[in-house]
C-alpha cells in the first residue's frame, strides 16, 4: 500500500512538447497544450492518480469492446510478418 | 405546466387510464430532455421543440391506445427511441406527445434453431448482445451510437451499420415487426406475413416502406431479428499513407477483393488526419508524412479471418501502406463502436480550444466519385469557417456500405460551437447543408446513406432526389395518416395535405 501525499498528487510531471499543439506529462498520455486553453476553456486540475485512472479506464473499455464483439483478436503484425517471410 | 389546450385534463386523464399516472410525464425535465438529438442546433430556439408531455407505454396495446387517443384529438405524436439520430427524427417540431419506447425492452424469445430473436423495440443492441453472447450468438447491427441507440430507432431510420459489408444493415437484419399505424391499428410487417422469413415474393414489399420513415408513418413496437454466430475472431488493421490518392486506391482494392470475412473498410482523408493530430490522442505521435489512413475489418472463425486477412494485408502492402501496429489498430477499431462517448472540442481560427458539438453530414456516394465530392465539400466548409469562427472542419471519413465496393457512406464532420449559434450563423449552416447535399446529388449519390434527410437544409432537396417517388411519398403519407398527427413537419410532408388547396407538388 502506498501513502497518499497531496503534494505529490497535485504536482504533475514536467511537460514535454510533443507537437505544436500537444504536450506529454505521462508516457503516451497526450494533452492539449495549456496555452491553447486560455481563452474559452480552461484546463481543470486533476490529481495524478485521477489522470492515470481515466486513461486506464479507457483501455479497459476498449478491451471490453473487443471481447464483446469476438472471442479473440488476430494480430495484423503476425500476418504481415508471415508475408514478409 | 403549460400545455396545448387540446392536451387539457380530459386527455391527460384518458392517457393516465391507459398507462398509469407514473408513465405520463409532464414535468419540465422529462420534456426538455426529449426536445433534441445530438446534432447541433440553435440552442436559443430550444423551447420551440419541447413536447407538451411524454408517455412511456409498456406494450404494443398501450402504444396503440395512445395513438388512438392522439388521433381522435388531432394531437401531434412523435416516437422516440434512443434519440441518437442526426436528422431530428425524434425532435417534436409541433410540440404534442412524445412516445418514448424505452420501457419496451424485453427479450421475448431467442430461437436458437432458426437463429432469430424477438424483442421489444426499446432494447439497446449492446444490452441485447450481452445476453445473446451467452448463447454464442450476436445481432450485428453496429452504428457509431451502438451503446446507446435502440432497435426501434434503427427501424425508424433504416440504420446503417459499420460492419454492414459483412452482415447487412438494419433493413437486412430486421426480419419483421409489429407496427402501430396513425389510426392505432396494429399490423405486422415483414417479408410476406411471416415473422421469421428473410425472403418472400408475396405482395408489396411493405417492410422497406415502413423502415426509414423517421416516425412519420407510425411506431414499431416489437421486432424479430436475424442472428449470427458470435465471431470467433476479429482483425482490424490500420494503415498509413503519405497521400490521399494512395489511400483511396487501397481502400477500393480492399473492398473489391471479395474476401468473405470482410466487414468494412474506412478511409480517413488529410483533413481528418490533421484533426485527429490536434484533437485526438491516437494519432498525435504519428510522423508528419502520415497524411491519410485506411482501416479494414474482418470477422468470422479464426481460420477464415486469418486466410482472408493475409489477402487484405498483401493488398495494403502492395499499395505502399505502412501498418500502424496492433495497439493503434485494435484501440481505434474498438473506439469506432462508440463514437458518441468522445469528448468533443475544436479550434477557433486563432487555435484556441472551444467546446464544440459534432455534426456529421453524410451521403451515399459511388467509389469513383469520392475524390471530387471530398474536394467540393471541404470548400463549402472552408467558406463557412471563413465567415463564422464557430465552425471547424474535422475532416472526412468514407466507409464501405457493401461487400463489392460499389458505394460508400461519405461523411464530413463539422465541429459547431453550439452556444454561439445565432440566427445568422444558423442560416449560413443550413445553406451549407443544402450545398453539401446538392454536391452529393450532382455526382449521382443520395443525400444520406445513414442519417436520413429530414433536417433543415438537406430536406429541401429530397423532392429533387426522389423525383416522382417523392409524389408517391406524399400520397402514402396522406393515405396512412389522414390527420397528419404522426411526427408532423418532417420530410416536407405537410404539403401532402395542401394539395386540395392547390399547393404542393
Amino acid at each position: 500500500m502506498s501513502t497518499y501525499r497531496y503534494s505529490e498528487q497535485s504536482q504533475p510531471p514536467d511537460a514535454k512538447q510533443i507537437t505544436d499543439v500537444a504536450i506529454e506529462r505521462f508516457d503516451e498520455v497526450f494533452e492539449v497544450d495549456p496555452k491553447l486553453m486560455s481563452a474559452h476553456v480552461v484546463q481543470q486540475v486533476f490529481p495524478n492518480w485521477d489522470t492515470l485512472r481515466i486513461v486506464a479506464s479507457r483501455h479497459d473499455h476498449l478491451d471490453w469492446m473487443h471481447r464483446h464483439w469476438a472471442e479473440k483478436v488476430v494480430s495484423g503484425q503476425r500476418l504481415l510478418d508471415e508475408l514478409e517471410d | 405546466m403549460t400545455i396545448a389546450p387540446e392536451l387539457a385534463e380530459p386527455v391527460l386523464e384518458e392517457l393516465r387510464q391507459v398507462l398509469g399516472d407514473e408513465h405520463v410525464l409532464t414535468g419540465k425535465a422529462a420534456r426538455f430532455n426529449r426536445a433534441r438529438v445530438p446534432a447541433p442546433f440553435p440552442v436559443h430556439r430550444w423551447a420551440e421543440r419541447v413536447p407538451d408531455l411524454v408517455v412511456l407505454p409498456g406494450s404494443t396495446a398501450e402504444v396503440s391506445e395512445v395513438v388512438r387517443i392522439a388521433n381522435a384529438h388531432r394531437i401531434p405524436i412523435v416516437p422516440r427511441d434512443g434519440g441518437t439520430g442526426l436528422t431530428d427524427g425524434a425532435v417534436p417540431l409541433r410540440h404534442g406527445i412524445v412516445v418514448d419506447v424505452k420501457r419496451m425492452n424485453d427479450i421475448k424469445e431467442i430461437d436458437e434453431v432458426n437463429r432469430t430473436c424477438t424483442v421489444g423495440t426499446g432494447i439497446n443492441m449492446l444490452k441485447l448482445n450481452e445476453v445473446l453472447g451467452k448463447y454464442g450468438l450476436i445481432y450485428p447491427d453496429d452504428p457509431a451510437s451502438y451503446p446507446c441507440s435502440l432497435v426501434g430507432g434503427r427501424i425508424g431510420t433504416s440504420g446503417w451499420s459499420l460492419i454492414g459489408s459483412r452482415y447487412g444493415h438494419s433493413r437486412d437484419l430486421v426480419l419483421s415487426f409489429d407496427f402501430v399505424l396513425p389510426s392505432g391499428k396494429v399490423i405486422h410487417l415483414g417479408d410476406g406475413a411471416g415473422h421469421k422469413l428473410s425472403k418472400s415474393s408475396s405482395g408489396y414489399q411493405l417492410k422497406h416502406l415502413f423502415m426509414g420513415h423517421q416516425g412519420t408513418l407510425g411506431i414499431a413496437t416489437e421486432a424479430t431479428l436475424k442472428l449470427f454466430p458470435k465471431p470467433e475472431a476479429e482483425l482490424s488493421p490500420f494503415f498509413a499513407f503519405p497521400d490521399y490518392d494512395s489511400a483511396y486506391r487501397t481502400v477500393g482494392q480492399l473492398a473489391r477483393a471479395g474476401v468473405a470475412t470482410f466487414a468494412g473498410a474506412v478511409l480517413f482523408d488529410e483533413w481528418k488526419v490533421d484533426y485527429l493530430r490536434r484533437d485526438d490522442e491516437a494519432y498525435i505521435s504519428q510522423p508528419a508524412d502520415v497524411r491519410a489512413l485506411v482501416c479494414a475489418v474482418a470477422y468470422g472463425y479464426e481460420d477464415e479471418v486469418i486466410a482472408g486477412g493475409r489477402r487484405l494485408m498483401r493488398i495494403a502492402k502492395e499499395n505502399g501502406a505502412r501498418y500502424l501496429g496492433d495497439e493503434v489498430s485494435e484501440g481505434d477499431w474498438a473506439a469506432r463502436h462508440d463514437r458518441y462517448a468522445t469528448p468533443l472540442h475544436g479550434r477557433t481560427k486563432a487555435g484556441q480550444v472551444v467546446p464544440m458539438s459534432w455534426h456529421c453530414e453524410d451521403a451515399a456516394i459511388n467509389y469513383s466519385n469520392l475524390p471530387q465530392v471530398r474536394i467540393e465539400w471541404h470548400e463549402i466548409v472552408r467558406k463557412l469557417r471563413e465567415r463564422f469562427d464557430m465552425f471547424d472542419d474535422w475532416g472526412m471519413f468514407t466507409y464501405t456500405s457493401a461487400n463489392t465496393g460499389v458505394d460508400y457512406l461519405a461523411e464530413i464532420d463539422v465541429g459547431i460551437w453550439e452556444q454561439q449559434l445565432d440566427d445568422e450563423s444558423w442560416a449560413a449552416w443550413v445553406q451549407a447543408k443544402k450545398d453539401i447535399a446538392a454536391v452529393a446529388l450532382h455526382y449521382g449519390g443520395s443525400i444520406s446513406a445513414c442519417h436520413g434527410s429530414c433536417r433543415e437544409g438537406e430536406v429541401d432537396l429530397v423532392p429533387q432526389e426522389l423525383g416522382g417517388g417523392y409524389d408517391v411519398m406524399l400520397d402514402v403519407k396522406r393515405a396512412i395518416d389522414p390527420n397528419n398527427i404522426m411526427n408532423p413537419g418532417k420530410y416536407g410532408l405537410d404539403r401532402a395535405y395542401q394539395l386540395d388547396e392547390g399547393v404542393g407538388r
